[in-house]
């Protein structure tokens, strides 16, 4: 019964891969643009996921590591006039550290502490960006230069739908073999029980922060194609409400299981673009159906059996 | 204005901004203190509080007139009725979740906030909704320094309330129970307290002085919208960390010294006021890092 | 469940496309309308939409445009760059041969870099920051006055009623701080003293402190960049405090409200303003047909918008064709266009060629122009 589960579910899951890597034959840009944001919220929202789900510290400012990514390659593009491709590394080495400075200090606190801590830390680093003249101020930084790719300009909405396709394949495969690693066991594990865990040898620490470096750094990643798929970016993209987004995302599928999420990030973008005829009251009934999820499944949508 | 005038002004901005903090720190700090629950959505409780009272005083201006009367009579009219909105929130989204992994609870009392937040920004469409009193600006002139007589209103109403407050909590039955049951819930459920009905009133007390807050912005300040309650929200509940968080005076005296270090930090040499909540959110951080259990506060050792 | 969830996403995926499909009628012809219809600055948003319809319903009913039927299509910015990028990819997806709108300025920004690799031509009603300037790739055409202009228009005033220092005060968001930089670059080239260069968080509302450091610098006057919620709380609190120098405020801030919210604080503040429907003759008859429509008196924004889309009629039919190339040529070519809010002609930077601004002045409880 369960190999056999198994197989149809392989099946679909290779269905859908066709359905995705076809698209663009057939949808128009707007669809297509739709699309790019779904695959750039799975792409945060599994990184949020590797903190909040897998090592269950809730982060309540991750925008700002997506923040510090798209200003990295923004500002190295434009001041610097630095290729695109060299600038990814420089991103997630800012988000990595970033993660480090965050996440450093604040691993001893309790998980309230910490939710409102990451929050401040989040309006930091909105609030930073709009006061330095290198950030472009309240207005931001704009005229971001599209990239090459093998000599082709990616000024299309494929070429992006394409480039955040990948990148979310990649992030699902990592997530994939982090959950299935030994650091993948040891977060479920700290996340569980965190006396126990580290009685049973876990550098609970250590452990924890690697949470929030890796998740930095998806985090960090995907901003920086946000930034040249926008080629503008401000500091109101980085607000609160933004990272509360990403959170709903993780939550509303199921906290740490990768299928739950990628759903989670779907609802997330195609609700609202349907909905958009409710005008104001879309969000309401977001709000509201977010509500009833907790309540009622508070492990998500997806099935804990098939995670 | 001589150094000394913009002193004692500066002290007279802190303290008034000051008492709405505490006020809205108290409901923080309260059912945080009993059920361990840092409930995200108070800062919207405080915002509906503002709305109904706003109706309230529209329906009762004809009889009783904009007037203090009808402000009075209007705020607690919206007290006991967002009292009561505390209390169904309780019910419905904490109670069934009081079992569930910390996490979950948080994310519940997120979700709320949203549906607090959301169903009233549909309802006014965004827009900034004009309280209808104009009281005036005759005050109290001592030199440069100068208060209202609304300023003067406003804050002894809040000492009021606050008295009131402490008289219930260390004089009635009712406040015993509450204080027993932050100590040990099961116990209190041995010795045939009403845990729940005590949790209920808990709910109802914070919920009805964040109201009574939210309807005095609106009094003071002349209007009101949907996300008046985020920012505020957030530093009352930087207030509660400050003074101690489940300790009543510390909230009150967290809120005073956050309105006093807020109407002073403008006033710091070489910080621009564009950095100003970069550094109420860095002493925010610094605090929690250094000295979690506030000024106030009992050392409780807890697991993450 | 499984099966449950992916039949969800398949039919949304699916309604996605459906919803957005194109349709080419023949005989008719689509132009983009990209404004706020959600979020805090709807009201304005949807008042612009209102009056680009009402535009479109005249030249339809007198014989459309090159034979052609105008039909329009919205797409919702929502004030937000992010969701801005996604209305604009939708109009451009949709065949849209131009677009009217653009209210907030943050929001625009992403937009123009999408429509110039489409190119197609925007004739921006509102936004009116000079980010747009510097971002625009040619495609872009602002019917408003800039910072710059408005700017100008302060210090005449400032100067005039014999201010000799001021205190700015902005938002910390893209369109007031850059007013709020360009006011204190001119006001001190022209040899003044700006006292006080202060921001407010958005959602704050006790600005005592601020009044106070306000009040002693001494500020002869004291400008508000943004708009208006914030700003009528600022009045309100300076006299308050006691203080009885000059207040005045930016274009955001001109809305009935400000005086509500406001109350006897608001009395005597000067307002700089774009022209609004109440003090422009040739705008009587718009008002009135709006007003016989929609059933509400126009916005701040609608004279724009209307003459933006009767701007883009006339150079469609200048140009003689759909074609993008030829629609920005006659746009570029506008001479003296007689709008019903002022005549329009084109910078070499695509913006208005002359101010717009007017300075009203609060008077009993009710804007007033002041002369």
């Amino acid at each position: 019964m369960l190999a056999k589960n198994k197989i149809k579910l392989n099946n679909i899951y290779a269905l859908l891969v066709v359905v995705v890597l076809a698209m663009p034959l057939v949808a128009n840009n707007y669809v297509l643009n739709t699309f790019s944001d779904v695959w750039f919220y799975v792409i945060v929202c599994l990184g949020l996921n590797i903190v909040v789900g897998y090592a269950g510290l809730l982060d309540l400012g991750y925008a700002a590591f997506f923040a510090v990514g798209a200003y990295t390659t923004a500002i190295l593009t434009t001041t610097f006039g630095m290729n695109f491709w060299l600038t990814i590394p420089f991103a997630m080495l800012f988000a990595a550290l970033s993660g480090v400075i965050i996440g450093g200090p604040t691993l001893r606190l309790r998980s309230d502490y910490l939710a409102i801590v990451t929050l401040g830390f989040g309006e930091i680093v909105r609030l930073t960006a709009r006061n330095l003249d290198i950030t472009g101020g309240s207005s931001g930084i704009y005229g971001i230069e599209r990239p090459f790719f093998f000599g082709i300009e990616m000024n299309g909405n494929i070429h992006f739908y394409y480039a955040f396709l990948l990148l979310a394949f990649l992030a699902i495969f990592v997530s994939y073999r982090l959950q299935y690693s030994r650091l993948g066991r040891a977060w479920q594990y700290v996340r569980e029980d965190e006396d126990a865990a580290e009685a049973m040898g876990i550098n609970r620490v250590r452990v924890k922060l690697s949470a929030y470096v890796i998740g930095a750094v998806f985090g960090g990643v995907a901003g920086s194609f946000f930034a040249v798929k926008m080629t503008a970016i401000s500091p109101e993209t980085f607000m609160f409400t933004q990272s509360i987004l990403i959170l709903l995302g993780v939550v509303i599928g199921g906290m740490g299981k990768i299928p739950g999420v990628v759903c989670g990030a779907f609802i997330l973008v195609l609700f609202p673009e349907i909905f958009r005829f409710v005008g104001d009251m879309r969000l309401l009934a977001f709000a509201v159906i977010m509500l009833i999820i907790m309540l009622k499944r508070p492990q998500g949508l997806w099935p804990s059996r098939l995670g | 204005m001589s150094t000394l005038d913009i002193f004692l002004q500066q002290l007279a901005n802190g303290l008034i901004l000051g008492s709405f903090y505490s006020m809205v720190a108290l409901g923080y700090t309260m059912v945080y203190g009993i059920i361990k629950l840092l409930n995200f959505a108070h800062g919207d409780i405080y915002m509906v509080g503002g709305f109904v009272g706003l109706i309230t005083l529209s329906l009762l201006s004809p009889f009783l007139g904009a007037g203090w009367a009808g402000i009075l009579v209007a705020m607690i009219i919206s007290m006991i009725l967002v009292g009561l909105l505390g209390v169904l929130i309780q019910r419905i989204a904490y109670v069934p979740m009081l079992s569930a992994p910390r996490l979950s609870i948080l994310i519940t009392a997120l979700a709320v906030s949203m549906v607090l937040y959301n169903f009233v920004m549909s309802m006014t469409s965004g827009e900034y909704k004009a309280f209808p009193v104009d009281l005036g600006y005759d005050g109290l002139e001592f030199g440069n320094v100068f208060i209202t007589y609304t300023q003067i209103i406003l804050v002894s109403s809040t000492a009021t309330l606050m008295l009131i407050l402490h008289f219930f909590i260390s004089k009635t039955m009712y406040g015993k129970a509450m204080r027993a049951i932050a100590i040990d819930q099961d116990a209190c459920r041995l010795m045939g307290i009403n845990v729940k009905t005590i949790i209920a009133m808990t709910f109802f007390v914070g919920s009805a002085l964040a109201c009574a807050a939210g309807v005095m912005a609106g009094v003071y300040y002349g209007s009101i919208h949907f996300f008046m309650g985020f920012l505020i929200g957030l530093k009352a509940f930087t207030a509660a960390v400050i003074g101690g968080i489940g300790s009543i005076p510390g909230a009150v005296l967290g809120g005073l010294i956050l309105g006093l270090l807020e109407s002073f930090g403008t006033q710091l040499p070489f910080i621009g006021s564009e950095w100003k909540d970069v550094f109420a959110f860095g002493i925010l951080i610094i605090l929690l890092l250094f000295k979690p259990t506030g000024l106030l506060g009992k050392t409780e050792i807890e697991r993450m | 469940m499984l099966r449950k969830c992916f039949l969800i996403m398949v039919s949304l995926a699916l309604a996605c496309v459906l919803t957005a499909g194109s349709s080419f009628a023949a005989g008719k012809v689509k132009v983009g309308i990209m404004i706020p219809t959600t979020g805090g600055t709807a009201t304005d948003g949807k008042d612009m939409e209102s009056a680009i319809k009402l535009a479109v319903d005249e030249i339809n009913a007198a014989g459309g445009l090159l034979g052609k039927k105008i039909v329009t299509t919205t797409g919702d910015d929502a004030c937000d760059p992010q969701q801005a990028v996604a209305a604009a990819s939708k109009l451009i997806s949709e065949g849209v041969v131009a677009v009217v709108g653009g209210y907030c300025s943050g929001a625009t920004l992403p937009t123009l870099k999408l429509y110039g690799e489409a190119n197609v031509p925007i004739v921006i009603a509102a936004s009116n920051s000079t980010a747009l300037v510097g971002a625009n790739p040619g495609i872009g055409f602002m019917i408003n006055s800039t910072g710059d202009a408005q700017a100008d228009t302060a210090v005449t005033l400032f100067k005039s009623v014999g201010v000799k220092s001021i205190a700015i005060v902005h938002m910390g968001e893209a369109y007031s701080e850059d007013l709020a930089s360009i006011a204190k670059q001119k006001w001190e080239a022209a040899g003044n003293k700006v006292v006080a260069y202060e921001v407010v968080n958005k959602g704050e509302q006790d600005f005592s402190s601020l009044v106070t450091t306000i009040k002693s610098k001494k500020p002869d006057a004291v400008f508000w960049t943004a708009y208006y919620a914030e700003g009528a709380l600022l009045i309100k609190q300076l006299r308050q405090g006691g203080y009885r120098g000059t207040i005045a405020v930016g274009d955001g801030s001109n809305s009935p409200k400000l005086i509500e919210i406001a109350g006897k604080a608001a009395e005597g503040v000067y307002c700089f303003s774009n022209p609004i429907v109440d003090y422009l003759p040739a705008a009587k008859t718009f008002a009135a047909d709006f007003k016989a429509k929609y059933k509400v008196a126009p916005g701040p924004y609608s004279t724009l918008s209307y003459d933006g889309m009767k701007l883009l009629a006339d150079a469609v039919k200048r140009a003689g064709s759909f074609d993008a190339d030829a629609i920005k040529k006659a746009l570029k070519a506008t001479d003296n266009y007689e709008g019903i809010a002022g005549p329009i002609s084109f910078t070499d930077k695509l913006t208005l060629a002359r101010s717009n601004f007017v300075t009203l002045q609060v008077k009993d409880q009710k804007w007033k122009l002041h002369q």
